[in-house]
């Protein structure tokens, strides 16, 4: 993570100039030099870097350029909107995606396997946002079923605002939560399908039909747990980067989560924000890989085995 | 079709209604910035100042055809036997608290606002002392005789005293947030409910606002969109009822629909081209590497005639634009109608200019263009490169976000850039302050003259226009200086740039030329 830190904070020098965002356009040049002065953008590169990283070390985040909030709270703020919609996005990728990637895997040849694939080649060529603004038109504006942009109703649970408890902030998911998850969903029923094509064809398995183990616990029991192992892997790899990559999916819908901070602070030159979001991602990667790892011994017998 | 449509609209509608409970007044609306504060001293930018006017109000305020008119200040005169003006205030007016408006208020945003920490600190420049006279007068003393004053104070938002010192307010915020950041006291038609940065803002109208209301609203929900075809669905799907700015490339979607309207005028920005005066050599050419041929008026004037202004209205901007001929659009207070005609398009006679100055076979240079400031900014830099290419002028074009241009500009790594300018005060003696008069920090002249051009001539003049009472001879002042500068082609105004906001057609509102938008002129019908 302080790895991440440094190489973001050495970009940072080349995003822009902060002060020409800060001030406006009759600002005096000495005015602006007094605040470039008071914000320490003048002091050298390296202690600049000590100073973020410390002040982070120390749980103190800074304020914004842009709102003059503490980053801390700002950022805190917009974690539930990105954590939801990537969770929705993973819950939908997985309900759909697995069901289908069994189903082409057992039905290699039928009408509707052909279909779906068909399909499944649009969601992972097609940009997300082109597909983002395809679904606004259609359902948005066409046809007037679902929000276009935003929560809808949320509702405050603690420090937590959730879209989980009105009907209202789940009509407000569908969209985002889909577009999100598509390249996911594809991916997954690939992968499914791939593994499970792999695994009918191993030796157990024919032996086990051969035993006349019922079909439903042949495919779900014994197949399709094994090719689970590194599914979960990827998929957990993949979250990792649904909540990274939200960026473009939030843009869309004017998601009020972390991406879209993340985007406003770019277009602002907002450092102090920008900074603490990449911190904060490449925490969700870490914890994400942890999760990973503890859900592989959840899965496979074999490694409790010791 | 259309009738599908309807019936799907309509049903979106029933919806909404079952579900979130829109009032018939509320209105609902969005722009592509969200306001960074709700302090109205602490920046100084078009988003914030527009939002904040209808929370706070100055001693004075503009019209919908932006004339000065009062607001705080029920009249005010100039000072006997010294420069400056007196506000005569108004009386019985009272902050949203409760509290009463009084000098002292002015006094203390006064104060506050001139502070090194607020960012509108520049407006008072040119005040040398403020009196309180009594508790509903007060005088404001200029350096010398300054006729605009009133109009260049027409966003100087008044606080509560009171409340600012008592919740820890009584200077903007400069690194942390303060009380003001997220709360307001104002005098103004409406007041924040909610605020949540980013996010969303409510602003409900203020029942004791001294003046009486025109509007019908009941409750103003505004959220930011950054994503302009996000904006457009938003608005077509009927979640809200108006938004500014609309691409141009989207008129036509709205035009084409029933129920919605497209909102056009001008904006005061007049978009240019500059040129590294005081540089001594070219920083982005091939062939004249020893040379600016740019210092020689010829070469500038020859880059002003091979531009086709209506071929890029027509093809850029669907006819949308109005050619500009000097630094502020017509209508604008101080344009020279003596000096309104703009280098024609000639490419023959731009190709005579060159060979006259010693370039017959044209050179290259670098051209900058913002890629996110101004409408098409892009393209319309690509459209004059090769206008350019046309007559000799070989521009190497490039391009980047905002963020990076005004620093490249400050550094001089420019041959020719581009630039847009909107008269802050609405009058001409803004641009010549700002763009015309030689760069000097030590009087914050010249601020934005990146290419330093420099004329001493314009130079005297300014102060003489700043001074100057009697409108004749200050318009006689300001004609010399646009005069001169067209002369010298210090810069080649281009056009001004078209406004366009979109809303249903059941809302009423006006559409003022700096592009703020007034709750307090809304209707819902």
């Amino acid at each position: 993570m302080l790895a991440v830190a440094f190489l973001a904070f050495s970009l940072f020098r080349f995003v822009g100039d902060p002060i020409t965002q800060m001030t406006g356009v009759e600002t005096s040049v000495e005015d602006q030099e007094r605040l470039r002065e008071e914000l320490g953008l003048n002091d050298p590169f390296a202690f600049q870097f000590l100073r973020f990283s410390g002040d982070m070390i120390q749980g103190d985040f800074g304020f914004s350029y842009r709102t003059r909030q503490p980053v801390a709270e700002m950022i805190a703020s917009r974690v539930p909107a990105t954590l939801e919609l990537g969770v929705v996005a993973l819950l939908i990728s997985l309900a759909v995606g697995i069901p289908f990637g069994v189903y082409t895997a057992l039905r290699p040849r039928g009408i509707l396997t052909q279909t779906i694939l068909l399909t499944s080649l649009v969601g992972v060529s097609v940009p997300t946002f082109v597909i983002g603004i395809i679904l606004i038109f259609l359902f948005g504006v066409q046809l007037g079923w679902l929000p276009t942009f935003g929560r809808g109703g949320t509702v405050q649970i603690g420090g937590w605002e959730s879209s989980f408890f009105t009907i209202d902030g789940w009509r407000a998911l569908i969209l985002p939560a889909f577009t999100l998850g598509v390249y996911q969903l594809t991916l997954t029923m690939r992968l499914v399908r791939a593994e499970m094509m792999e695994v009918m064809r191993s030796d157990y398995i024919r032996f086990a039909t051969a035993r006349g183990v019922p079909m439903g616990r042949l495919y779900f029991r014994h197949a399709l747990a094994n090719t689970m192992v590194p599914v979960i892997t990827i998929i957990g790899l993949q979250f990792g980067g649904v909540i990274a990559f939200s960026i473009v999916t939030e843009s869309v819908f004017q998601w009020p989560g972390m991406g879209l901070l993340f985007l406003e602070s770019i277009r602002f030159v907002d450092i102090p924000v920008m900074g603490v979001y990449l911190v904060v991602i490449a925490f969700f990667f870490v914890l994400v890989n942890l999760i990973v790892d503890l859900l592989y011994v959840a899965i496979d017998p074999r490694l409790r085995v010791k | 079709m259309k009738q599908t449509f309807k019936l799907s609209a309509s049903i979106g509608c029933a919806l909404l209604v079952s579900t979130v409970g829109v009032s018939a007044e509320t209105f609902r609306w969005a722009s592509t910035t969200d306001p960074q504060t709700m302090d109205p001293h602490a920046v100084n930018s078009a988003p914030v100042l527009s939002f904040l006017n209808n929370i706070y109000e100055g001693l004075v305020r503009r019209g919908q055809d932006m004339s000065i008119e009062p607001s705080l200040a029920a009249s005010w005169e100039p000072l006997v036997g010294e420069n400056g003006w007196r506000f005569n205030l108004r009386q019985g007016v009272t902050f949203q608290n409760g509290a009463t408006f009084d000098a002292q208020d002015v006094m203390f945003s006064y104060q506050r606002a001139s502070n090194e920490a607020a960012d509108v600190r520049s407006w008072f420049a040119p005040v040398a002392d403020v009196r309180v006279v009594d508790d509903y007068t007060i005088d404001f003393v200029t350096t010398a005789p300054n006729p605009l004053f009133p109009d260049s104070i027409a966003n100087f938002m008044i606080l509560d005293q009171d409340w600012a010192e008592s919740n820890d307010a009584a200077l903007p915020a400069r690194d942390a947030e303060n009380f003001a950041t997220m709360n307001v006291n104002g005098t103004g038609p409406f007041t924040l409910a909610s605020r949540d940065p980013g996010v969303r803002t409510v602003l409900t109208p203020n029942g004791d606002w001294w003046d009486d209301a025109t509007h019908n609203v009941t409750q103003a929900i505004f959220t930011p969109i950054g994503n302009s075809a996000t904006g457009l669905a938003a608005l077509l799907s009927g979640e809200i009822d108006f938004i500014q700015p609309i691409p141009l490339q989207d008129v036509a979607q709205v035009e084409g629909r029933d129920g919605f309207k497209v909102l056009e005028g001008e904006e005061t920005r007049v978009i240019m081209f500059g040129f590294g005066h005081e540089h001594e050599k070219l920083l982005y050419s091939s062939d004249v590497t020893d040379a600016n041929p740019f210092t020689d008026p010829r070469v500038r004037l020859a880059a002003a005639h091979a531009i086709d202004i209506a071929s890029i209205d027509r093809v850029l901007f669907r006819g949308k634009i109005e050619p500009a001929s000097q630094l502020v659009p017509a209508g604008i207070s101080g344009y020279s109608e003596a000096n309104s005609e703009r280098p024609a398009y000639d490419p023959a006679r731009a190709k005579a200019l060159l060979a006259e100055a010693g370039y017959p076979n044209g050179f290259s240079f670098g051209l900058k263009c913002p890629n996110d400031r101004y409408i098409n900014d892009e393209a319309v830099c690509r459209a004059a490169a090769s206008m350019f290419a046309a007559v000799g002028l070989n521009a190497t074009l490039s391009t980047g976000p905002v963020r990076d241009y005004w620093p490249q500009l400050r550094a001089d790594d420019f041959d020719m850039y581009l630039l847009g300018w909107s008269p802050g005060t609405f009058d001409m003696e803004h641009p010549i302050r700002f763009l015309l008069n030689s760069q000097n920090d030590e009087k914050k002249l010249g601020s934005w003259n990146f290419g330093n051009y420099s004329n001493a001539r314009v130079d005297e003049l300014l102060p003489q226009i700043q001074q100057e009472i009697d409108p004749a001879a200050r318009q006689a002042l300001v004609d010399e200086v646009v005069s001169i500068t067209q002369d010298e082609v210090a810069y080649i105004p281009l056009y001004t740039q078209p406004l366009i906001w979109a809303a249903k057609d059941n809302i009423e509102l006006t559409q003022r030329a700096d592009n703020f938008f007034m709750l307090r002129w809304v209707n819902v019908n």
